[in-house]
């Protein structure tokens, strides 16, 4: 099904496949997708654009989660009080609160 | 044909999440030089990405702390190799990364090979034949659905996600990260995202069957 999308871009006919290939470095060049005559005809990967933007968008939303457990900090302090001196060389015992 | 009603913004113009902290290079330089209270403000000022990452990463609090722990313990050794070449955020995540993929490879999982997860496959990658137009996501995906279709990446995909879409860093940086090419980082970020189409539209299905 994928020539049946097949088009004119550029004065080249462009098809679904072809369209796809050049995506990744489509969206990541700074391009803008709606400009693409691909995407003026052919709703299949004109969804796809708008999913992929769409999935992008919504990741934003998943930072941030929260922090870990003040038991993570006791185990360093614990661990760093037990490896000795610091490794730039200087010897520091105060214990860290 | 319109492409849509909505036009998000493009994808690659997303905001840094690390920009530069208050009083963290005078942090560092103190920390480098052994001073306990600024180790813990560093401590404080990057807990949470590190967990955070660790976290979506092994999909386990107790794990996730185990790496954290052990990834602020590799910092307070190697503090003093850090040259400010890149920002610290980025030369602390590069640690817990390689923390987190050295744990995912000791579990014996064969695709954290980065070798082998970043290498592009022809078997992972994006399906040419989109399907029927009537499967288009429907723009209501909250935050737990994505976190749940996240969690069913592969490793190497859901890396190469979380560091460039959620967390904000750049192939460039990434690359150095993963020590792979550009092109590299920026084809998993496009496998990532189809693979994550393909989940998200298929809980949808399963929502809309039930």
């Amino acid at each position: 099904m994928i020539e049946k999308h097949a088009n004119l871009q550029n004065g080249k006919t462009m098809t679904c496949a072809e369209f796809q290939d050049k995506l990744p470095e489509l969206f990541e060049s700074g391009h803008e997708l709606s400009n693409e005559q691909h995407l003026k005809t052919c709703e299949t990967c004109a969804a796809l654009v708008r999913d992929l933007e769409y999935i992008a968008q919504q990741a934003k939303l998943l930072l941030p989660l929260h922090d870990p457990s003040p038991a993570v900090w006791e185990n360093i302090q614990s661990a760093i009080h037990n490896d000795g001196d610091h490794p730039a060389g200087k010897s520091n015992d105060t214990p860290i609160k | 044909m319109s492409t849509g009603q909505t036009h998000p913004k493009p994808v690659h113009q997303h905001m840094r999440r690390n920009p530069p902290i208050a009083g963290e290079a005078e942090a560092i330089a103190r920390a480098q030089a052994g001073d306990p209270r600024s180790f813990e403000m560093l401590y404080s000022l990057h807990k949470r990405r590190v967990y955070s990452l660790c976290l979506r990463m092994l999909g386990n609090v107790a794990e996730a702390e185990d790496l954290t722990q052990e990834a602020f313990l590799q910092l307070y050794r190697k503090i003093g190799t850090f040259r400010g070449d890149s920002a610290f955020s980025t030369w602390l995540h590069r640690l817990s990364v390689n923390v987190v993929l050295m744990h995912l490879r000791k579990k014996g999982l064969p695709q954290v090979s980065l070798e082998e997860t970043l290498e592009p496959s022809q078997d992972d990658g994006p399906r040419k034949d989109i399907g029927a137009r009537d499967l288009t996501l429907s723009g209501s995906i909250d935050r737990v659905t994505l976190e749940r279709a996240v969690e069913n990446l592969p490793p190497g995909y859901r890396l190469v996600f979380i560091l460039h879409d959620v967390e904000g860093y750049e192939h460039n940086e990434i690359a150095d990260m993963l020590a792979c090419s550009i092109g590299n980082s920026k084809s998993q970020l496009h496998k990532a995202r189809m693979k994550l189409r393909e989940l998200l539209r298929t809980g949808e299905r399963k929502e809309s069957a039930v």
